[in-house]
């Protein structure tokens, strides 16, 4: 039944009520004290039913009929007897009365209904959002289900990334204009609830906010539900999209720290396992190595079989040390280092190079000490010198020089300077450097790229040249070690 | 006949364990063993080693509970093989009271040389000159002579290489440095000692590029490379 029929209805009705009171009382010829009691009754009831409008006009028609059919003279409207005038207002003021009373319970107890409606609806959310939420989609779900129950006829949950104006539609019902988008934004920036009426009857923004930051946005389209309801529903959301956040947060923490220390783990492992036969195989070669003393044919495949260790034994430092930066395991510890003793340790690395040529070092006087992580330092440094002495003729010197860096003073340049068989000619630039693709990096492989990495996470670089009277210069350019102002002796 | 020196080598790897072992002996050492710390500890007390070489990581009782456990009652050389890239772990040694390092894998001439330091240390008297590879330190007159000729050192030169020089071998803790003697200004920062350290070297080392006596030892200080004659 629409509205405008059930208006006229209960018109129709009331007027019909009062009708049969009054037939009733005529026909079985009741007294007027009884008829006023049936009346009272029949308006009562008509309140109850049709409200105060229809109770008021009723308890009227019912005073005109009262005074029509059953006081003296009958069927005018004038009274004979004086008194009946007081008992007429009489029944007038307590039809009224009675009328308003009825209607007053009535609607006190359709807001009690409403609110209990509302709070039970609250309570069911608040389980819902505390107990199902280990996913977004749970709390989209459970918003939704408060929505309808709220008596909204549309509307949903939507969230915000970062900002009002990126949103993350969880659930919706109903259509979405665009403008809504807007009006989310907008309650989203003003963190104050908006309403007003639509199409749908009244619709209700209301931005979820937690610790004063606006995370969200709950609507309720065409909804009756009290404002007190609704803030109280979005409170909740806000509170379980924090809570979800949270969780989402924690197991995305306890990911990264367990993967960090499986990296940890894995890395040592790896190390340990890599090492320790490594280590075995050169103790058990000093034993060989006594044993072949005599004998030039096997002190020979000893001496290649310790070479090719040793280069196994840098390959797999290498590769730590990349793993180890890569992991974020470890990060360069820059602390000044002489250079003279990075020389020192790379002789002491690479005994075998130094045995089998020349190898010149020089420092300048002024050289100061180069700050970088010694341990990578030494690294690339070996990986370059072991390119130089792959690619240089048998007995072709190596040098080995430190210097401070020619136009930038808070630098330090270490050169290796072989004579092998060089750079393609043309291919510098006019600094004298060439780019990695155009020169012999083929040949110098992994050792080059992985010194290259490993100088640029000391903040420095690499650069290959061509050599005058040939040969190749490689130049690691690395932060100098700066005195602070004061300490110069 | 001299009674060789007796080694105790403590690793959970049996490989490294009989083949380091059996170096030691071919290079004229007794040796005992162990696989862990705890075995450690019972075969050093029941041997009593002049010299102790261990792993860091080892199962059930790792190097650092050895270590402590040693030099809670003795002050026995320790050398400690760690693996690269442990840097932390080589400091913590140290910091225990290990005497010095070596590094997996490390070779085996290098390691003998430094049992040897460990074990000339402690046997080398007290004296009043200190006698190394064309350098020789007067301790009584102060006075350092290198290559024949005279070195003019400034009193707190002297000290640092009277420092190093005694504990030749072992490397030494910039704040051990600054401990023994700035020991009046405690406040003294790693860049003054290196500054010191820097003018000691260009004074005593007689080739720059290639240091014969001091060197820089990362994350914890310098060592005198240098063996005594």
């Amino acid at each position: 039944m629409n509205g405008r029929g059930r208006r006229a209805a209960i018109w129709i009705g009331a007027m019909a009520a009062i009708a049969a009171v009054t037939a009733a009382g005529s026909a079985a010829g009741l007294n007027p004290s009884t008829v006023g009691f049936a009346y009272l009754i029949a308006i009562l009831l008509i309140s109850v039913w049709g409200g105060l409008a229809v109770g008021t006009v009723a308890s009227v028609v019912a005073t005109l009929s009262y005074n029509f059919f059953f006081f003296p003279p009958l069927y005018t409207l004038t009274l004979a007897d004086p008194a009946n005038w007081f008992a007429l207002a009489a029944f007038l003021v307590s039809s009224v009365t009675v009328s308003r009373l009825v209607v007053a319970a009535r609607r006190q107890a359709e807001t009690a209904e409403q609110r209990r409606k509302e709070l039970e609806t609250l309570y069911g959310l608040s389980i819902d959002l505390f107990a199902a939420t280990n996913r977004v989609g749970a709390l989209g779900e459970a918003a939704g289900r408060a929505l309808q129950l709220l008596g909204a006829r549309g509307g949903g949950l939507v969230l915000f990334d970062e900002s009002p104006y990126r949103q993350r539609v969880v659930s919706w019902r109903g259509d979405k204009p665009e403008e809504i988008e807007d009006l989310i934004a907008g309650v989203g920036r003003h963190k104050e609830p908006l309403e007003f009426p639509s199409p749908l009857g009244r619709d209700v923004y209301l931005p979820l906010i937690v610790g004063g930051k606006p995370t969200g946005a709950l609507v309720a389209r065409g909804t009756e539900a009290s404002m007190h309801a609704l803030e109280s529903a979005s409170r909740l959301v806000a509170l379980a999209v924090e809570r979800q956040r949270f969780i989402e947060e924690s197991a995305h923490m306890q990911a990264l720290r367990e993967s960090e220390a499986l990296k940890t783990s894995l890395l040592r492992a790896i190390s340990h396992d890599l090492t320790t036969p490594i280590t075995t195989i050169n103790i058990r070669m000093e034993s060989l190595r006594r044993r072949a003393a005599g004998d030039d044919d096997l002190r020979e495949t000893v001496g290649a079989i310790a070479e090719e260790t040793e280069r196994l034994r840098r390959r797999i430092d290498n590769l730590l040390s990349m793993a180890r930066l890569e992991a974020g395991k470890a990060k360069p510890r820059p602390e000044p280092a002489p250079p003279a003793d990075l020389f020192r340790a790379v002789r002491e690395n690479l005994p075998l190079v130094f045995a089998a040529r020349p190898v010149s070092v020089h420092v300048d006087d002024d050289c100061p000490d180069v700050n970088a992580d010694p341990s990578l330092a030494l690294e690339i440094l070996v990986n370059l010198v072991e390119n130089a002495h792959r690619v240089s003729p048998p007995g072709a010197p190596i040098e080995l020089v430190a210097r401070r860096h020619p136009l930038d003073g808070d630098k330090v340049r270490l050169e290796v300077l072989d004579r092998g068989p060089g750079l393609p000619a043309g291919v510098a630039d006019a600094e004298g450097n060439v780019a990695p693709e155009m020169s012999d990096v083929g040949q110098r492989g992994l050792g080059l790229e992985i010194a290259r990495s490993l100088a640029a996470a000391n903040g420095g670089s690499i650069g290959l040249a061509p050599r005058k009277g040939g040969g190749t210069v490689a130049r690691i350019d690395l932060p100098a070690a700066l005195l602070p102002v004061g300490e110069r002796v | 006949m001299t009674v060789s020196s007796l080694i105790l080598v403590v690793d959970d790897d049996a490989a490294i364990r009989d083949s380091l072992s059996k170096e030691l002996r071919a290079a004229g050492y007794a040796t005992a063993t162990a696989s862990d710390g705890r075995e450690g500890v019972t075969v050093f007390e029941s041997g009593a080693p002049d010299l102790v070489l261990t792993d860091l990581a080892m199962p059930r009782s790792d190097g650092f509970e050895l270590i402590a456990a040693i030099r809670a009652a003795s002050r026995t050389p320790i050398i400690v093989l760690s693996v690269r890239g442990a840097d932390a772990d080589k400091v913590r040694a140290l910091d225990l009271g290990a005497d010095d390092f070596v590094t997996k894998p490390f070779s085996v001439p290098e390691l003998l040389a430094r049992v040897r330091a460990q074990l000339r240390r402690t046997t080398a008297a007290s004296s009043v000159a200190l006698e190394f590879d064309g350098l020789s330190i007067d301790l009584e007159r102060r006075r350092v002579v290198q290559g024949g000729r005279e070195v003019r050192l400034t009193p707190t030169e002297f000290s640092l290489l009277e420092l190093l020089a005694a504990n030749a071998g072992k490397p030494m803790f910039i704040e051990q440095i600054i401990a023994r003697i700035w020991r009046d200004t405690p406040s003294t920062t790693a860049d003054t000692v290196r500054v010191h350290m820097s003018s000691l070297r260009k004074k005593i080392e007689p080739d720059p590029s290639d240091p014969r006596y001091i060197i820089t030892e990362p994350w914890v200080g310098y060592r005198f490379i240098a063996e005594p004659i």
